[in-house]
């Protein structure tokens, strides 16, 4: 008797909370109804319109068509080792930065801290506009060797090469590693340092045996958001305004923009989306770790 | 302290700065220099003017700045309400279906800017929604790009949000909705706030998808600023960029006013 | 306000954290739930609360089922550990809340409002926020804003324990004030401190392991207490194993004389007795051993005796010459002062 009533009340409750969570599926509705209007119906336009070529039909025919472009393939590998190289370059710039700011504090750490969320704030194509004037043709670099040497050019002719893009990207992005470095850095609790000091650990030793550890989680998100971030850059490549640097998103603008290749530019969106969400999910998987 | 001995703490502060000061602080400054000369050709920049910034302040410059801060108010105000709404809503969903909702609203972040564009471009460039050429269309895209971030920083708030408070409220008589408005939502704006500031940066930056979409009479600051470096003119360039830069200084200062004043705790 | 647990079963993810309990409060009770944590007391409480579901079973306000009413229709005072107070309101505002919720008049809750306040000794500090309080304020104003909607059952989930010591016991005698003042309102109190439970219950219902061990006055379960692990939990005590003799029991091969009823001989059982009556020196009930440890406690010292296998702690009144580590002593303690328990040892 009292099992059966206990049974009952159990069925009655399953039903009350799943008619708790039918609310709660009611209210999450609109905002994923306005998400999948405005932003998965054009993605899944997009992947519709990459299999109709304009010649008309349905046919994976564009797909043959960029595949066996030169331009496609050349842009598909610069896209990638840019935005490897500037994953690492970020790496290696934003641990030793974030390291000295964390724990080899100057007068001035905190505002050099606070410096770099601004810094997160400003888009990126500024940075390109600013090594325009320092590594630029007649910038400052060159400007100050010409007078110096008196030579008709300077040495620095790398901002039309994939270096330049390298270099803005290095800059531009270092900052989203150091951010989560620092808040990393933050919480971990100095007495370790200073047990790891008494017992007689050299400073290399103690960034190798106890700092490391601790930062390869936000070391590991934040180079793979840096990571997918590169692989969609625009603004820098645009600025840059090198013939020779072409990006996956470089080419989908030029595809759709300038040559009115809508087929192909669909194609190459859905290219750099599958590597770009692929990467993502690593991400969000990686970084999940970390917080656990 | 990680370092002890003195000189090699010089020896690191040396190396800090002759990596930081070029690579981060130079930029900036190099802009904010360029911005008031007509020459550039030495170490330091020459023909001190302020003929810039009159351009960089009037006329098409003055229109584009209008053009970047109402598509930027706009763009954040509207992914701040769906974000926020988002987020409130998957707190109350079980584990599985925020996980859904969460990978959903960040899709934004992953997909290329470019590429949210190209898609706006294709789906309303036809009815039923024929908003290409339109102002519209700017501010749709910017929307979408800016509500992950919103979503992100919200949903993160939410999660933090102790729930003794809303407990509290509930033991006390109040309703959801009232807890909702009376508790949760006060309690979230130092976070509501800080997001707004986010998104209103990004979408005063925004280049990528804008340049995909923008009508010839709805033209932001970042277009500008390209199109004045694209045909040569790198100081007005410049002049246009410190504006952008300022102008979102300003605005993220004024939001962190009020953040301040809107943190209890 | 009676509350009533009808057999009520808490689960999480099949983790059963509250077994089928039945408890009744009656009007105007104080009852404490007294356990360590993780026994399941917290999670009554907020079973009454409604912020959990009993997966059976039934809460009983005033004869009332709620079992099925969301939090905000109970009509419940709740004062948890934290306080949580609303930092974005003031004071008044933070006691205001629940009348407002009602929709209660303006010219009521102004009233209410200062009759709360005053009740507590808030009435100073109603335009002042939660931030510029110190702990035991925001702790009293945590009481004012859950007495302010006037309910019958005051719910409170470990009150004291953010709070220092010194406060604590003032805020003990507070909240004992105020039950005196508003005689009508049942109180659950839950606490892992035996002293806050002792000190304020009427009764105290002891759980562990998400089961209630015992139910008693305060009085009852000291002098009495019914298993081993209460007479532990509840004011410290010594619990020995020992063999059931013919009158007495046998304690590591001693004759020690107490009374038996109700064991059977040759069975197996606890002896347990409190370090308080255990008296240094020759006398009834005499066990020998030898000072393992010995530690000054201000007016008493407790001596720590290594009889046989067994450690006996007996707490005696300041001695002016200590017995040295190592020597031999004598302990004894009245027959009557022995409760012989079921087989089982509790915690420490």
């Amino acid at each position: 008797m009292a099992e059966a009533v206990r049974a009952a009340r159990a069925v009655r409750g399953r039903a009350e909370g799943s008619r708790r969570s039918l609310g709660a599926f009611g209210r999450a509705l609109p905002p994923v109804a306005l998400l999948a209007l405005f932003f998965l119906y054009p993605l899944v336009l997009v992947v519709r319109q990459s299999f109709r070529p304009d010649s008309g039909g349905t046919s994976v025919q564009p797909y043959a068509d960029v595949f066996a472009s030169e331009a496609f393939r050349q842009a598909l590998w610069t896209t990638v080792w840019l935005a490897l190289a500037s994953t690492a370059g970020c790496l290696v710039l934003g641990f030793l930065l974030a390291l000295v700011i964390a724990f080899v504090p100057f007068p001035g750490a905190k505002a050099v801290a606070r410096f770099v969320d601004v810094f997160l704030s400003f888009p990126s194509f500024l940075i390109t506009l600013a090594l325009l004037f320092v590594y630029g043709s007649v910038g400052m670099a060159n400007g100050a060797w010409t007078g110096l040497t008196g030579a008709a050019q300077g040495p620095f002719q790398f901002l039309n090469t994939p270096w330049g893009v390298l270099l803005a990207e290095i800059t531009y992005f270092t900052p989203f590693v150091m951010r989560p470095l620092l808040a990393a850095f933050s919480q971990l609790d100095t007495a370790q340092l200073e047990v790891a000091g008494s017992l007689g650990a050299r400073a290399p030793r103690i960034v190798r045996t106890v700092i490391l550890p601790e930062a390869l989680p936000a070391l590991a998100a934040g180079g793979s958001l840096v990571l997918v971030l590169c692989l969609n850059e625009f603004g820098i490549v645009l600025f840059t305004g090198a013939k020779g640097v072409t990006t996956l998103p470089m080419l989908v603008y030029s595809k759709a923009i300038l040559e009115s290749d809508y087929p192909g530019a669909c194609v190459v969106a859905v290219v750099n989306v599958l590597i770009s969400v692929g990467l993502y999910g690593l991400y969000r998987v990686v970084s999940r770790r970390a917080g656990a | 302290m990680l370092v002890h001995s003195r000189g090699a703490r010089w020896a690191l502060w040396a190396v800090f700065l002759v990596l930081f000061l070029p690579l981060f602080a130079l930029p900036l400054l190099v802009v904010l220099g360029a911005s008031f000369a007509t020459h550039w050709s030495s170490v330091l920049p020459s023909g001190p003017t302020l003929a810039n910034y009159r351009s960089a302040t009037r006329g098409e410059a003055l229109q584009a700045l209008t053009t970047s801060l109402l598509t930027a108010a706009g763009a954040s105000l509207l992914a701040l309400a769906t974000g926020t709404w988002a987020a409130l809503a998957g707190a109350a969903l079980g584990k599985r279906a925020k996980r859904v909702l969460d990978a959903l609203f960040v899709l934004p972040v992953a997909v290329p800017s470019v590429v949210v564009g190209l898609s706006v471009l294709v789906a309303f460039s036809q009815p039923p929604l024929l908003l290409n050429g339109t102002r519209w269309i700017v501010i749709l895209a910017h929307t979408v790009l800016v509500t992950a971030f919103a979503h992100q920083s919200v949903s993160a708030a939410v999660t933090r949000l102790d729930p003794a408070y809303e407990q509290a409220a509930a033991s006390l008589g109040a309703r959801p909705a009232q807890v909702l408005w009376r508790i949760r939502l006060p309690l979230l704006l130092p976070s509501l706030t800080a997001a707004a500031g986010l998104c209103f940066a990004l979408s005063m930056g925004e280049l990528s998808a804008t340049m995909m979409l923008y009508p010839p009479d709805w033209t932001p600051l970042p277009v500008l600023i390209y199109a004045a470096t694209d045909r040569g003119a790198l100081f007005s360039g410049s002049a246009v960029a410190v504006v952008l830069m300022a102008a979102t200084l300003l605005v993220l200062f004024a939001v962190s006013r009020v953040r301040t004043r809107a943190s209890y705790r | 306000m009676s509350i009533r647990f009808d057999s009520v079963t808490v689960a999480y993810d099949g983790n059963v954290v509250l077994d089928s309990l039945d408890l009744t409060v009656e009007p105007g009770e104080v009852m404490a739930l007294l356990g360590p944590s993780g026994s399941g007391k917290t999670t009554a409480l907020r079973a009454v609360a409604g912020f959990v579901r009993p997966a059976s079973g039934r809460v009983l306000l005033g004869g009332r089922d709620v079992t099925d009413l969301p939090p905000y229709r109970r009509g419940i005072g709740m004062v948890v550990q934290q306080y949580a107070l609303f930092p974005h309101m003031r004071v008044d505002e933070n006691v205001a809340f629940g009348l407002k919720a009602r929709g209660a008049a303006r010219s009521e809750i102004r009233q209410r409002v200062g009759e709360a306040l005053e009740m507590t000794g808030m009435a100073a500090y109603a335009r002042r926020h939660p931030r510029e309080l110190s702990g035991g304020q925001q702790q009293r104003v945590a009481i004012a804003r859950a007495l302010a909607i006037r309910p019958g059952v005051l719910l409170l989930d470990e009150p004291l324990s953010a709070l220092d010591a010194r406060l604590r016991s003032g805020m003990l005698a507070e909240l004992a004030r105020l039950h005196r003042e508003l005689p009508d309102v049942s109180m659950l109190y839950v606490t892992h401190d035996q002293v806050e439970a002792l000190t304020l219950a009427d009764r105290i219902a002891v759980m562990d392991k998400a089961r209630l061990r015992a139910c008693g006055t305060p009085r009852e379960l000291y002098r009495a207490p019914a298993d081993a692990f209460t007479a532990s939990f509840v004011g410290g005590a010594n619990l020995l194993p020992v063999t059931v003799g013919a009158d007495g029991v046998d304690l590591a091969g001693r004759e020690v004389k107490v009374d038996t009823a109700g064991a059977v001989a040759g069975a197996r059982a606890t002896l347990c007795v409190r370090p308080h009556l255990i008296g240094l020196g020759a006398g009834p009930n005499q066990l020998t051993g030898v000072v393992q440890e010995i530690q000054w406690r201000g007016a008493t010292h407790r001596v720590h005796v290594k009889v046989g296998e067994h450690d006996v702690m007996a707490d005696v009144r300041e001695l002016r010459e200590p017995p040295a580590r190592g020597t031999e002593v004598a302990l004894h303690f009245a027959a009557a002062d022995a409760v012989l328990l079921p087989e089982g040892v509790g915690h420490g």
